[in-house]
């Protein structure tokens, strides 16, 4: 028997009790919908990811923070701590630990490191507009972070100059009479001039102005939901925050942005150095690499799943094809009285079950990709729930996982084909020309 | 009427060698069902040989070891001990897919259930020794219709195989078991299953293929007037041969229908095409 013939033969099989085809294949397209959905996300947060790290370039830059902050310190125990002058200086609003100007010093003197930029933690009071409103100014971003924001008009803040932007669910300040952020023209925004309140330790308030230069959209980190200052308008801020009293307050800085010389070859070098400090420096890419991360795990628990579906349905293929063997002993006996080999009849019979495979994958990554691409462009769309979020895809195509998927789930149903193809090839031609 | 005795057959081979050349040949066959103490010997020890071209009853009683036999010399079924030789060669020792290849190349078989399969047409089923043995479908069509055509079964070719009539069933199943120009057509009880007018048309032609093709005609049956057309009856009791006739039973069955000269062919399809049918109507009555 050719292996066309073979083919065309099992698929008209598979097509002859069309409901017991269509329920094993079901149990499949479970599975393969719920890989390929699994797959399509994953792809799209990395692709998410990827293109905040494609927008911020190949700089060679470190992030350098306190172990503790980023939850990487010592775990000293429950207990009390020993104390330590030089670290426990200070922490932030958010009860964050900072680095000390030693921890600075620290830092400059790695091997590789040619700049270090230490970024003051800012807490302003308030942002006045042009026409006198003001708003609560809790939080602004960290400049650091100016390069992984997505702008939806003008351009980052100039280093030097007392600049500034602001996320686009701020821009309603300049337009009392639109309902909603989406209706104004983010373009009016710029060469806007605004004042920042902030109060120093003695509790008066300081102003400092500042224009607008740049209208944001929060990103999947989270940056640009916040004004973001240039770092000339950080340090403004800093001063003004930490003036008033006539103490000398130890500066204390919520993290460093390091430049490096060859990031690729010195960077296990310099985090090893900084390790041995209690601080820890992470790329761009290991911050994003963090979310990946969590992205990741949620991926392989939800493959997980689907796998078991999959081992699931294999049973259903089993049981498909033993009764249809069953069904058919005497056409299984005539095939092989006619001269058709133990062989073939295997073939014959693991085919079906391949072919139920690929009905089923092909019907589930279908589904699964029309799923995706819709909900997609439901939920990322301009009025999404996730809308806001700039930047974010969900769900892309990724054509390597889809083969892989179709892969797997074939194997699956060729390793549930085999038990009964063995049947079905062990009958003995007599003894099923006899069967009632 | 010869009683055959083991002694005697080398000398009947000889004589008959000389004729023509045994197909099929048998040795000591002997085949037991079960083990131990439910063992059943089924047959008991067979010597004998099937010359190309004969036609060969073997008949018997109920559980006399008929269908065994033929399943024997079928290939499809492996001898307890003993030997069955293909044109002169032990089979015994191939290898099963070996044994499936002959089968396929040099048998065709009629059963006295049809053996139809219900979802296909009656090409697609008449074409099924070719499709296993992996010829192309436009091929396997061709030669398809020209068996339907032969027995008078073209028009039915695109119907499925439940929707025709038992002789016309057994009438597809024949075109089945010629398509592959088989050497040796095996038959068990091939009109147990039809009328009596009907298993007239299938026994003609079946004898007309004997005749006119030279296929071998091996025909297991109760069907006294069936085996009486054969040149040979082997009569079985208890898994022996006890009996052996030679020559058509008193008149020729095949030569009182068909007057024709001995050198008739198929290619006189007129003659041929009205007498089948007359019984094909018969069949449907
Ligand atoms: N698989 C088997 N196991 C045990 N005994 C068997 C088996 N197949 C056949 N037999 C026995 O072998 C004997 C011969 O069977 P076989 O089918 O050859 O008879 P038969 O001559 O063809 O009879 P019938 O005319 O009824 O078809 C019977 O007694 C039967 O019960
Ligand atoms: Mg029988």
């Amino acid at each position: 028997m050719r292996s066309l013939d073979v083919t065309k033969t099992a698929f008209s099989n598979t097509l002859r009790s069309k409901m017991r085809t269509f329920l094993t294949v079901i149990a499949i397209v479970i599975g393969g919908f719920t890989l390929t959905v699994t797959s399509g996300l994953s792809a799209g947060i990395n692709q998410t990811v990827d293109d905040m790290l494609a927008g911020y370039g190949e700089e060679d830059q470190l992030f350098v923070m306190q172990a503790s902050a980023m939850g990487m310190g010592e775990d000293l125990g429950p207990g009390p701590q020993p104390y330590d002058p030089e670290a426990g200086q200070q922490s932030s609003t958010f009860g964050q630990e900072m680095l000390s100007e030693t921890d600075i010093e620290f830092i400059e003197g790695i091997d590789g490191v040619t700049n270090v930029e230490p970024i003051f933690f800012v807490s302003p009071d308030y942002l006045e507009t042009s026409g006198g409103e003001q708003y609560t100014l809790n939080s602004l971003d960290i400049p650091a972070d100016g390069p992984a924001m997505e702008l939806v008009v003008g351009e980052l803040p100039e280093r030097d100059a007392m600049e500034i932007t602001i996320p686009d669910t701020w821009l309603t300040m300049l337009d009392a009479d639109a309902e909603d952020y989406e209706d104004i023209d983010p373009q009016i925004a710029l060469g806007e001039t605004v004042e920042i309140g902030i109060s120093n330790l003695a509790f008066e308030q300081e102003t400092v102005q500042a224009e607008i230069v740049g209208v944001s959209t929060a990103n999947l980190a989270g940056i640009g939901g916040a004004p973001m200052p240039s770092y000339a308008l950080n340090d403004e801020l800093y001063e003004i925050q930490n003036s008033g009293l006539d103490v000398e307050q130890p500066d204390a800085f919520i993290q460093a942005v390091v430049d490096v010389d060859d990031l690729e070859a010195n960077e296990q070098a310099i985090k090893d150095a900084l390790q041995e400090e209690g601080l820890v420096g992470m790329t761009l890419e290991d911050l994003l690499g963090i979310i990946q991360g969590i992205i990741d795990a949620v991926a392989w628990v939800l493959y997980g799943f689907a796998l078991i579906a999959l081992l699931a349905a294999s049973f259903g293929i089993v049981n498909t094809l033993l009764m249809s063997v069953q069904e058919r002993t005497r056409e299984i006996g005539l095939m092989k009285a006619l001269g058709m080999s133990s062989g073939k009849v295997f073939g014959l019979f693991s085919m079906e079950a391949v072919i139920i495979g690929l009905l089923g994958s092909v019907i589930g990554l279908a589904a699964g990709l029309a799923v995706g691409f819709t909900a997609n462009t439901l939920l990322t769309g301009g009025d999404g729930p996730l809308g806001g979020v700039g930047g974010l895809t969900l769900f892309a195509l990724d054509p390597v996982a889809l083969g892989l998927i179709a892969a797997v789930i074939l194997v699956i149903a060729f390793a549930a084909g085999t038990l009964p193809a063995a049947r079905a090839a062990k009958k003995d031609p007599i003894e099923a020309l006899r069967y009632e | 009427m010869i009683i055959r005795k083991t002694e005697s057959i080398i000398e009947l081979f000889m004589k008959e060698g000389v004729m023509s050349t045994p197909v099929l040949e048998t040795e000591n066959l002997v085949k037991v069902y079960g083990r131990g103490p439910a063992a059943f010997h089924a047959l008991k020890g067979l010597t004998f040989e099937i010359h190309r071209g004969e036609s060969v009853a073997i008949v018997g009683k109920s559980g006399s070891g008929k269908s065994t036999l033929m399943h024997l010399l079928a290939l499809l079924d492996e001898p307890t001990s003993g030997v069955v030789a293909l044109d002169g060669k032990p089979v015994t020792k191939l290898k099963p897919k070996a044994v499936s290849g002959l089968r396929n190349a040099t048998f065709g078989f009629v059963f006295q259930q049809f053996f139809l399969n219900p979802n296909q047409t009656v090409l697609e089923n008449v074409t099924l020794p070719l499709k296993i043995a992996g010829i192309s479908k436009s091929e396997r069509n061709e030669h398809g219709m020209k068996a339907l055509e032969q027995l008078e079964m073209a028009d039915k070719a695109k119907n499925k195989a439940t929707d025709l009539s038992g002789g016309q069933k057994q009438r597809v199943c024949i075109a089945r078991a010629l398509i592959n120009n088989p050497e040796v057509i095996f038959a068990d009880e091939p009109t147990g299953n039809l009328d009596s007018a009907t298993s007239e048309t299938v026994e003609d032609i079946l004898f007309g293929l004997h005749r006119d093709h030279g296929i071998t005609l091996v025909v297991v049956t109760h069907d006294e007037d069936l085996a009486a057309k054969c040149q040979r009856r082997l009569i079985m009791q208890d898994g022996h041969i006890v009996e052996e006739q030679t020559g058509a039973s008193t008149t020729t069955p095949t030569a009182a229908r068909v007057p024709a000269a001995p050198g008739e062919r198929p290619q006189e399809q007129p003659s041929r095409r009205r007498r089948l049918m007359k019984f094909g109507k018969g069949g449907a009555r």
